[in-house]
């Protein structure tokens, strides 16, 4: 039986310790140790990006990256773009542009968008296309994602 | 589900060369995972232990050696290759390459090393690379080799490399004065269907050397003596190319292809013989702007 | 920006939201990670359930040895469908066709054989390996071609019992073996209008098998308890789960509770009944709550949208007006018959288009083949039968030397005229609907040097059944609970039944809860899609919130009033010259500080939804496109959707649906498409070969709503969130054809078969 590892990473800003096994992704703990469902498994294939959550402020697959590669990163998630209960502006402005339908692929998307605008405050619209054309939606067209996202640029993130 | 596997993370070669002999081979190298992580995930590979690169210092960095060949770790991402102020100067058209594989996570993720030995026939740096005459250094049991990657993809998933070597970086050969490498590709889906890069040399205003690798259509990307020939002796003006294009594109319509998702082998060559000429053009143009 | 037709006749008691793009209420919960989803669920105790599938597609089952899996330390269950003989494993809401786990035969390549349960998801995953399948296998058809054959294998032996619930009244008739429905849809004398015709016009066309992509793949968790059945289920229509799962299990009704929290995505691919029974068997056999979760991977082996072909003949006059029109549709159905049977009913209405045709004859078969089963998908028959429909106006149009904006509007049926004998009126003005796509597509300009632009339009019998119910409660406070059966699948019926229930109420949306989806808390309604759950369940709440407020009026008389007039204002009564709200007569009513009214609403085939269908749904829109001629790829380069909508109860959430459901549309006309090799495996059925649309695809969108309060709705609404993908295929076709002179027929317009029509179109020019 293969060994399970400890490892320690920064969640959302807090401390996080976990003995997981090798084969366990980053969503497998996130998820299903630490409560934080947000994120989501959709196509399992990097493709989607449902699973999207930041390691060291990088977007990555959490469906098909291991936890033991976030042993001493930071990963930023959903549930932490909210600050005291209040809002992000960008989560704000996902609301005031109706961003979202089912919500399926919202939380990767914010994530994505977070990514994007921590790098790059003021994107142009290609540069947000460009930022969430790995991240798929069925629902809404993506016309409001883009806008939202530019919305919440103007606001100051 | 990935299944169940033992991990090893070695600080040294050394170390890592040891963990592969001491399962006796029952073991994969793993760096980014995107493409290993997925087919464990599919049930198509299973491995008792994974070996994790990320933390050799060798197969790290990006650089110039002192023959001014672009040296890249095997474990840098596509993100870094794409960001590199290194590669901007040295190979734009991979810089630009990079920029494009799968999506922003895969690039953050997956490295070159990993790509190149996964060897994926629907993939994007091998042709490039190939084209500049790039070459594979190795390391295993027995010692270094370089292996040009002219001849280093053998089939669909099968290089040259025995499985207890590990792929330490990729060395590119410094651009001649004049020298123009572009790439240019066909994607409908994930992974491109057919691409094309071309490298030329300009010398006396007119193109003295030129080879051409297609990819993503045949089992592994593949020179195409033919096509090369074609650009050879035309003048170095774009504008005047379409004579040399076309003959390189009938070259291009001999080539095999399967037919699949991304569609039929006829149509295929046709696009082959229309990334050329993209590809070419682009390639004359930065050869002629490096004057 | 938006244009606003028109102004709903009506007027709400103020203050009302009706007609305000009020923020979506479940906002907070899905910008923070906080909305729940069945795949996010679970109860203490669970185990997790994993499913063997068959590798063929047409095979008998020899033997299944699952001892080896059941030795595996943490497997707790292997269920086959013989360890099933309490349970009635056969289900289906039109046709009981379909066995929860193959009985004995497969056929389809991927249908469920054996479930494993285990304490943990990765060992029912390594079980799985461990189970022994015999199997024999057989031929295989895939395609409808095949399956008609005189010699094909026959997938069905026995005719499945018909169910109540497949949405039509007449039998289901069938004329070959392997076809699951036959729907014929005819008046008018059909050879005349052909032979005294001045132009017809024939064509073939193919419109691909597709996958919904709901990004949630279908979950479910079963849990026994006290001699009743839960399940939570990621579906659109728990109370037609609940039937299904009450006749699996012998249950009654009242004992079955199917609750369905946040849905991601459904589009019909969730509509009736999926995995939950399977779900149910494996918790009944284990003795523990189980979770069946299954991938993406296995979504599209569950449910997929169903491919057509489509031969097609309309005749027209010298002046361009339609004098019949002939198709066979033959619907490539899969294995079993899902909803299939409604979709070829509503295929064969929805291919005359909303033209006015004095002769139809259109039969369409639904045809099984050794598949994965199609059913229900967004557009339901229209988009397949609208891509061969639509595409014949334009090439007729071209013959007849008309503009063919213009043949459309001379065929369109008026408001209030029939499209067939005993259907509703039309409740929309299509002429106008045209022009006002045609206007935002700058159509009397000509269009830039390689574009080309064209529109395309649908009207659709929808609605489904009227039929639902509905509580609004009033609380001692004034405050107000309303429940809904419908389910919150994006649509965003979570925020527009709120406002309704607010607008009815005259209290402020903020004090108004809504419930829904939970089949033991809330009271039925049929089921949330065909695009009606704004009308119909909108309809519900508004009759019970007039229910409410009667009772109320009254309670305020005998409470309040000793004798004098009671006068009901928004959100109370007057009375006495002093307001009342709502929350003071509960309260005086029952004497303290505490009580609630009760208001019922129910709705069926009665009054304004006495006519079917309850409502049209239609579709208009406009694309412009241009092609690169070297790879054939297109580039659509504007996008106009218009939704006639009556009145738009939340216009940025209408809108939303219309660009969404178009871009759906855009997806399966360029390149969506699900291929079967032969003998029946699915070719690259992941997410890295089914390519939906992305980001960078999305063209400039002008989004218009027609709100012309002419719907039976609350304050004249209709449905929509269908219409707009419907005639984009035809659309895109048409204008492929305006910029190039190549005509496509077979969707999706890949760069290689746009590359082909090209070099046919050379040819032509040629002689060749």
């Amino acid at each position: 039986m293969p060994e399970s590892v400890d490892i320690a990473f920064v969640v959302n800003g807090r401390q996080a310790g976990v003995r997981v096994e090798p084969r366990e992704t980053i969503a497998d703990v996130l998820r299903e140790r630490l409560g934080l469902t947000g994120l989501k498994i959709s196509c399992d294939a990097q493709v989607c990006g449902a699973c999207t959550v930041l390691v060291d402020g990088l977007a990555v697959s959490g469906c098909t990256y291991l936890a033991v590669d976030a042993d001493g990163r930071e990963v930023a998630t959903v549930e932490g773009l909210a600050r005291d209960g209040r809002l992000s502006p960008l989560q704000q402005a996902f609301i005031d542009e109706a961003a979202f339908q089912c919500g399926f692929c919202t939380p990767g998307m914010l994530m994505a968008a977070t990514a994007l605008l921590e790098e790059n405050p003021k994107p142009s619209r290609d540069d947000v296309v460009a930022a969430i054309d790995g991240n798929l939606c069925r629902c809404t067209g993506y016309v409001p994602i883009v806008e939202a996202v530019l919305r919440a640029a103007e606001a100051g993130r | 589900m990935i299944p169940r596997f033992a991990l090893a993370r070695p600080s040294t070669i050394g170390e890592a060369l040891a963990a592969y002999a001491d399962v006796g081979g029952d073991a994969a190298w793993y760096a980014g995972g995107t493409e290993l992580l997925q087919v464990m995930k599919m049930g198509l590979a299973r491995f008792g232990t994974l070996i994790d690169l990320k933390a050799l210092p060798e197969l790290r960095g990006i650089g110039v050696d002192d023959d001014g060949a672009l040296v890249i770790g095997a474990a840098t991402t596509h993100r870094e290759i794409e960001r590199s102020l290194v590669v901007a100067r040295e190979l734009p058209a991979l810089a630009g390459l990079e920029a494009d594989v799968a999506n922003v996570r895969v690039r953050n993720q997956g490295t070159i090393g990993g790509n190149l030995c996964f060897a994926e026939p629907h993939s994007d740096p091998a042709a490039l690379l190939f084209v500049c005459g790039a070459q594979a250094r190795l390391r295993g049991p027995a010692g270094e080799r370089d292996v040009p990657l002219d001849g280093f993809f053998v089939d669909p998933f099968v290089t040259a490399r025995s499985a207890d070597e590990i792929l330490v970086s990729i060395r590119v050969p410094a651009a001649a004065l004049r020298e123009g490498r572009a790439y240019e590709k066909a994607k409908f889906r994930e992974r491109p269907a057919v691409s094309v890069a071309v490298r030329l040399v300009v010398a006396d205003d007119a193109i003295a050397d030129a080879e051409v690798v297609v990819g993503s259509m045949t089992d592994v990307p593949v020179r195409v003596p033919v096509a090369g020939e074609a650009l050879r002796g035309a003048p170095a003006e774009v504008s005047a190319l379409r004579e040399s294009l076309a003959a390189g594109s009938a070259a291009l319509a001999e080539l095999d292809a399967a037919d699949d998702l991304d569609g039929s082998a006829d149509y295929k060559r046709h696009l082959a013989g229309v990334l050329f000429g993209r590809a070419g053009r682009a390639a004359l143009a930065e050869a002629i702007a490096r004057a | 920006m938006s244009g606003a037709v028109g102004r709903p006749q009506v007027a709400p008691l103020p203050p009302s939201p009706i007609g305000e793009t009020v923020p979506r209420r479940d906002g907070a919960a899905k910008v923070t990670g906080a909305a729940r989803f069945a795949t996010d669920l679970s109860v203490p105790g669970m185990a997790r359930a994993r499913v063997l599938r068959s590798p063929y597609a047409h095979a008998r089952i020899r033997s299944i040895d699952a001892s080896g899996a059941l030795a595996l330390p943490g497997v707790v269950a292997a269920v086959s469908a013989a360890d099933l003989p309490d349970v009635n494993i056969y289900y289906g809401h039109a046709l009981a066709d379909h066995p929860l786990l193959a009985d004995g035969v497969i056929r389809y390549a991927g249908e469920p054989v054996v479930g494993i349960v285990a304490e943990d998801a990765i060992t029912a995953d390594e079980a799985l390996a461990l189970v022994r399948v015999e199997y024999e296998p057989l031929t295989a058809v895939t395609t409808v071609e095949a399956a008609l054959a005189s010699d094909a294998p026959v997938i069905h032996e026995h005719a499945a019992e018909e169910r109540p619930h497949r949405g039509f009244e007449e039998r289901i008739e069938r004329d070959h073996p392997n076809v699951c429905s036959r729907a014929r849809h005819h008046w008018g004398n059909i050879d005349a209008a052909f032979e005294g015709a001045h132009l017809v016009v024939e064509g073939t066309y193919r419109y691909p098998m597709s996958y919904a992509y709901a990004m949630e793949p279908y979950t479910s968790i079963a849990h026994w308890t006290d001699g009743g059945l839960t399940v939570w289920s990621s579906c659109q229509h728990p109370f037609m789960v609940r039937d299904d799962l009450a006749r699996c299990f012998n249950l009654p009704l009242s004992r079955v509770r199917v609750i369905v929290p946040y849905v991601g995505g459904g589009y019909g691919s969730k509509s009736y009944t999926k995995i939950e029974p399977l779900t149910a068997a494996l918790a009944l056999r284990a003795g523990r709550p189980v979770k069946l979760a299954l991938s993406i991977d296995e979504s599209i082996l569950t449910t997929r949208g169903d491919g057509a072909l489509v031969h097609i003949e309309s005749a027209f006059d010298a002046d361009g007006r339609l004098r019949g029109r002939r198709a066979e549709i033959l619907l490539n159905t899969g294995a079993y018959a899902e909803n299939s049977p409604l979709v070829g009913r509503k295929a064969a209405n929805r291919i005359a288009g909303p033209y006015r045709i004095p002769a139809v004859d259109v039969t369409c078969r639904v045809v099984y083949t050794n598949t994965a089963p199609a059913s229900s998908f967004r557009g339901f028959g229209a988009p397949q039968g609208n891509l061969a429909g639509e595409s014949q106006i334009d090439e007729a149009a071209e013959r007849l030397g008309l503009d063919p904006l213009e043949l459309r509007r001379r065929n369109v049926v008026a408001p209030g005229e029939r499209l067939w004998p005993k259907a509703r009126g039309m409740d929309a003005n299509l002429e106008d609907d045209l022009c006002l796509v045609a206007e935002a597509l700058d159509w009397w300009n000509p269009a830039p040097a390689g574009h080309g632009r064209a529109l395309g339009i649908s009207a659709s019998d929808a609605g489904s059944e009227p039929v639902t119910t509905s509580l609004v409660r009033v609380q001692a406070d004034g405050s107000v609970t309303v429940t809904a059966g419908s389910t919150e699948i994006g649509q965003g019926s979570s925020t527009v039944l709120a406002q309704i229930a607010a607008g009815e109420m005259g209290v402020p949306i903020d004090r108004v809860q809504l419930l829904q989806s939970d089949t033991a808390a809330v009271s039925y309604d049929r089921s949330t899609g065909a695009s009606r759950t704004t009308t119909i369940m909108g309809l519900a709440i508004q009759a019970a919130a007039r229910d409410a407020r009667s009772q109320l009026v009254e309670w305020a008389s005998e409470v309040f009033a000793e004798g004098d007039d009671v006068e009901e204002v928004a959100g109370g009564v007057l009375v006495d010259g002093e307001v009342r709200d709502w929350g003071a007569i509960v309260r005086a009513w029952f004497g303290g500080a505490y009580g609630e009214v009760v208001g019922r609403g129910y709705l069926r085939r009665e009054g304004t939804t006495a006519e079917m269908p309850p409502f049209w749904e239609v579709g208009c829109v406009g694309v412009e496109v241009s092609v690169d001629e070297e790879t054939g790829k297109i580039r659509v380069e504007r996008l106009v959707t218009l939704g006639d909508v009556g009145q738009a109860i939340n216009p940025q959430l209408a809108e939303s649906q219309d660009l969404g459901a178009a871009i759906m549309g855009m997806g399966m006309a360029l390149g969506e498409e699900l291929v079967y090799t032969d003998d029946g495996s699915l070719l690259g059925g992941t997410l890295v070969d089914y390519r939906v649309p992305r980001a960078s695809d999305i063209p400039p969108f002008v989004p218009i709503l027609a709100q012309r309060g002419d719907g039976v709705g609350v304050y004249g609404a209709k449905g929509g969130g269908e219409g707009a993908l419907n005639p984009v295929a035809a659309a895109i076709a048409n204008a492929v054809y305006r910029a190039t002179g190549a005509r496509l027929r077979e969707a999706p317009f890949t760069p290689e078969r746009v590359w082909r029509a090209l070099h046919e179109r050379d040819d032509a020019a040629s002689g060749d």
